[in-house]
């Protein structure tokens, strides 16, 4: 049902953005630069390349999201709350700068705020997964500082803001991916060594926005989307010639294991084993927008075990393994605290030793 | 998603009396004072009441995004309302996940604040309670047997219900016009003895109206002394003083049902409203653990034999005869600390002033106290006739077998 009503809404998302969209595919390798300079941690420079180019073009939403990204990443807070703000009023039909601006706002305490704008990104995009699961966060706390005045508690030692999930880009380079060569020099090098040599061009394409959504929800924005259906399709046929001829059997084998991997990551989760989910991961998982990998953790075991109890359930399942490479679709059912998702994801894995791990996670058609 | 804690509530809306009560009120007021009106004061009595029932209303209807909006303003204007924060805790918490109990609050907090919570489920409780069993039409609590036009105003207060009943008090009788929530003592009623924390019940007068300024925060937007100890009281040798109504401190909107040292506590809202409309002693207040409503009819018929004797007094002493006046008194008869014997000079200084003429009783009231003992509080003009003025007399009568004596007689 979801689905079906953001399906309707991603057509008025794209039309209202249709302009910026298509300059934005012109302008991909300054988004992906600046983007580079941000994950490396050249703010400074971050931010002079991306006033450079809205010099420019001053209305550009993406630079103008990606500033933002940079403004807070940097500590300028305020600033980035004007810059997101200012989104909101030219583009009240983006989630994305409400949920960041809810995203500042908790990060002042600012709970009411933050509520008002998630709720906002909402109602722009009923299925947007991340303001979803950021409002989950920012009501519970809401409600514990109610509490606490309720009690007439004491709430300086229960002052633990939530960890609320940024967006780190406005639009999915995935959207881009319809222009393959345009697809290929995105967000792929820090991803390059999960990618095997050979079906790498057929992969890469569908490496649709794993960037962009660093919550690692259940559910990614719907920017993921468009692009996604028709990149991903060669995914299925890839795994037929690259695996020669050996053993059909071996190959059943390795799907079942690779299945297996995906099933037991699935049930870790649900049973809130956290220590079993992450260990789901490989060492080569390149974690969402520019975390670290401890920071990633720390996020995931913050938010898996503040949920009281999770359900997933894995659907239309569908593995194509490629030697020691493996690639799971299915349709995942995320049901926790009074939240649920049905959203389409994709894992790619890798064998090592005979486990098989993550190293990638995306979201999407 | 159902919010099962709350279901209980939701016999409430079909009921729909709480917005008409508080409304009822209003209407009173405007009706009143068609004259100059001021501009609404931002919380006018009863409203925070009306407001977190509708809130409650709404739940019961399980439209909880409307009482999450309702609950949010409403705690933006009170943030010190502490039973608004619980509700919209609450309805926040009902945002991620299914609520078990009504003030569903972290394990810590419980632990932490479990006699708050308690209370603040008590007082949810008593709110609701009060709002769903209302008095019926046209009643008025027993005690009211005769109240004459001196008293513009009546209070009775239900300490069982934690609740205060204003009543307006015309020539076509008693009128309910608004009731609010209040606190008693914390360990409850029947005072006793001074610093045992307990509210007195019995038949008490409004003495006078406190400065706020005067007063400490705690005590709030004001403070109406009674007159506890009174005379029943201190022949049945009660101590302690200082009761009052009065209101709330700045961090606490309303407090729990039995949160004072023997005072009645209402929200300042409330209790301002009551400053603006009683007087000064002319006001009573019948303080009770349960009030019983009966049809003003019926406190006529009941008040038939105290009015026989309280004529009959009058006749004994219109005729003079100090023998047979002195009949109507009790033998432990005390006035301000005379015994009958010392006082009997009194009244034969009074019989010889009005010697001769009638004696009329006029603005009569007679309260009734009934506990171990049958007791009467009246109050009366005593004038002879010819004469312009008398003096207003209070005498505390009781029941003696079938016998009305006076145990004590005051002019005040």
């Amino acid at each position: 049902m979801k689905h079906a009503r953001s399906a309707v809404l991603h057509p008025l998302r794209l039309l209202a953005l249709a302009a910026a969209m298509l300059a934005a595919g012109a302008h991909a390798d300054e988004y992906a630069d600046v983007n580079q300079l941000v994950r490396a941690g050249k703010l400074p420079e971050a931010m002079a390349k991306a006033d450079q180019y809205l010099s420019t073009k001053p209305k550009d939403p993406q630079m103008r999201f990606l500033k933002g990204v940079i403004q807070r990443d940097s500590g300028k807070t305020p600033d980035a709350i004007v810059t997101f703000t200012r989104l909101t009023e030219d583009y009240p039909e983006l989630p994305e700068p409400y949920n960041n601006l809810a995203v500042l706002y908790a990060g002042q305490s600012q709970f009411d705020k933050a509520r008002t704008a998630l709720e906002m990104a909402i109602r722009t995009n009923p299925s947007y997964a991340t303001a979803h699961e950021n409002l989950g966060d920012v009501y519970a706390k809401l409600a514990s500082q109610a509490y606490n005045k309720a009690l007439q508690l004491d709430n300086t030692n229960t002052a633990v803001a939530p960890k609320l999930a940024l967006i780190r880009e406005l639009f999915s380079p995935g959207a881009k991916g319809q222009r393959p060569a345009a697809g290929l020099t995105v967000p792929a090098a820090p991803v390059a060594a999960a990618a095997p040599p050979a079906p790498a061009a057929t992969v890469k394409p569908a490496v649709q926005a794993p960037a962009p959504v660093p919550a690692a929800a259940p559910v990614t924005p719907a920017a993921a989307t468009p692009a996604a259906p028709v990149a991903t399709k060669p995914i299925t046929p890839a795994p037929a010639p690259a695996t020669p001829a050996p053993a059909a059997d071996a190959g059943a084998n390795q799907t079942r294991e690779a299945e297996a991997a995906v099933r037991a990551w699935a049930s870790a989760w649900a049973a809130k084993d956290v220590k079993g989910y992450l260990a789901s991961y490989g060492k080569e998982f390149v974690p969402p927008g520019s975390m670290s990998r401890n920071q990633w953790e720390a996020e995931r075991k913050q938010r898996i075990g503040s949920k009281s109890n999770i359900s997933i359930k894995l659907e239309n399942f569908n593995v194509a393994v490629n030697g020691t490479k493996a690639t799971a679709k299915f349709r995942q059912d995320y049901k926790a605290s009074g939240l649920a998702v049905s959203s389409r994801k994709t894992l790619d894995l890798v064998k090592t030793g005979d486990r098989w791990q993550i190293v990638r996670e995306s979201t999407g058609n | 998603m159902l919010l099962k804690p709350y279901l209980l509530v939701a016999c409430l809306a079909l009921g729909a009396l709480p917005a008409l009560a508080v409304k009822k009120s209003h209407e009173a007021k405007h009706a009143q004072t068609p004259a100059p009106v001021k501009a609404a004061p931002q919380n006018p009595d009863g409203a925070a009441e009306a407001r977190l029932i509708q809130i409650y209303t709404l739940i019961g209807k399980a439209q909880n995004r409307q009482a999450l909006a309702m609950a949010t303003r409403l705690v933006e204007e009170l943030p010190h309302f502490q039973l608004a924060q619980l509700v919209y805790g609450d309805l926040l918490t009902a945002q991620t996940r299914p609520l078990k109990t009504m003030g569903d609050v972290p394990e810590t907090m419980a632990r932490n604040g479990a006699a708050v919570l308690a209370d603040l489920r008590e007082e949810s409780q008593r709110r609701i309670k009060a709002l769903r069993e209302r008095p019926p039409a046209g009643t008025v609590p027993s005690q009211f047997l005769a109240l004459s036009q001196r008293s513009r105003h009546a209070i009775a207060v239900d300490a069982s219900r934690s609740r205060l009943y204003l009543f307006e008090n015309s020539p076509s009788g008693l009128k309910l016009v608004a009731d609010y929530y209040i606190s008693v003592g914390k360990a409850g009623i029947s005072k006793v003895t001074e610093g045992d924390q307990r509210t007195p019940l019995g038949v008490y007068y409004i003495t006078s109206n406190l400065d706020p300024k005067s007063l400490k925060d705690f005590y709030g937007a004001g403070a109406l002394p009674i007159n506890y100890p009174n005379i029943l009281d201190m022949r049945r040798g009660k101590t302690g003083s200082g009761i009052w109504l009065h209101g709330t401190p700045p961090n606490q909107f309303s407090r729990p049902p039995q949160a004072s040292d023997g005072c009645v506590v209402l929200t300042n809202p409330d209790l301002n409203h009551i400053i603006r409309t009683v007087e000064v002693r002319s006001t009573p207040v019948v303080i009770a653990n349960q009030l019983k409503w009966v049809e003003p009819h019926s406190t006529r018929s009941e008040g038939k034999s105290f009015e026989d004797s309280l004529h009959a007094w009058r006749n004994a002493k219109t005729s003079g005869n100090l023998s047979q006046i002195l009949s109507y008194y009790t033998p432990d008869f005390n006035s301000n600390g005379k015994t009958l014997e010392q006082w009997t000079p009194t009244l034969k200084a009074e019989l010889s002033k009005v010697q001769g003429p009638t004696i009329q009783l006029k603005d009569v009231s007679y309260l009734r106290w009934t506990d171990s003992a049958d007791t009467m509080v009246a109050t009366f003009g005593e004038v002879a006739d010819g004469v312009r003025t008398g003096w207003t007399k209070r005498q505390y009568w009781i029941r003696q077998g079938n016998q009305w004596k006076i145990f004590f007689e005051g002019t005040i």
